[in-house]
């Protein structure tokens, strides 16, 4: 398995562990400022989970580049159609006129979310074109 | 429905063969790139660049042609 495969079945680990971590304290403790605190798990996906490869020699080729590149692009662009598609729901049932109020502890949840959405989409798609095949 | 037959086929394994049983892991740093790129490739589920056949024809001391072989289909000419 390659370096990069093995971030992206870690990364994929973390995500997953992050949102059924958030499932728990929301059974326990209910949705208010102390939810996002779960998206600190995140940080693990910083974790190096390469092999020696990275001491002794190459660690990414032509294809692997080919690869992280598409995961990158598909990660961003599920993050981008999210995005548009949140603002326009929010625009269409609050009203385009409204001001809405939202504590800071709501805000930083929706950029975890974010994050949690690239990290996963780009994990997952690095998996399936390993898997695949990633014709250039 | 069955999967179209890929467009660049290779002969590199052949040619591994051929060149004394050359392992992939010998080929792949005679090459420049990783284990798993000769395998991708030796399994037509990666196409290389120019660059990487002609790098990769040059260790068999072949013309890029002997190694890779272009079949044109109605959808791609």
């Amino acid at each position: 398995m390659s370096d990069s495969e093995k971030w992206a079945w870690w990364t994929l680990g973390v995500v997953a562990l992050t949102i059924a971590a958030y499932g728990a304290f929301l059974a326990f403790l209910g949705h208010g400022p102390a939810t996002p605190s779960v998206f600190a798990l995140l940080a693990l996906a910083a974790l190096p989970t390469s092999s020696r490869r990275h001491f002794t020699g190459r660690t990414h080729d032509e294809r692997e580049r080919v690869i992280a590149n598409k995961a990158f692009r598909a990660g961003f662009t599920v993050f981008w159609l999210a995005f548009i598609g949140l603002i326009v729901a929010i625009d269409f049932i609050k009203g385009w006129t409204t001001t809405l109020t939202v504590p800071v502890w709501a805000l930083s949840e929706t950029l975890w979310w974010a994050a949690s959405l690239i990290l996963g989409v780009q994990a997952l798609t690095t998996i399936v074109l390993y898997r695949k095949g990633s014709h250039a | 429905m069955p999967s179209p037959e890929p467009e660049i086929k290779n002969h590199i394994r052949r040619l591994r063969f051929e060149h004394g049983e050359m392992t992939q892991d010998q080929l792949a740093k005679q090459a420049g790139v990783t284990r798993h790129t000769i395998m991708a490739l030796e399994a037509g589920k990666y196409f290389p660049s120019l660059l990487l056949a002609f790098r990769i024809a040059r260790v068999f001391g072949a013309p890029v042609e002997q190694v890779f072989e272009y079949h044109a289909t109605e959808l791609n000419l």
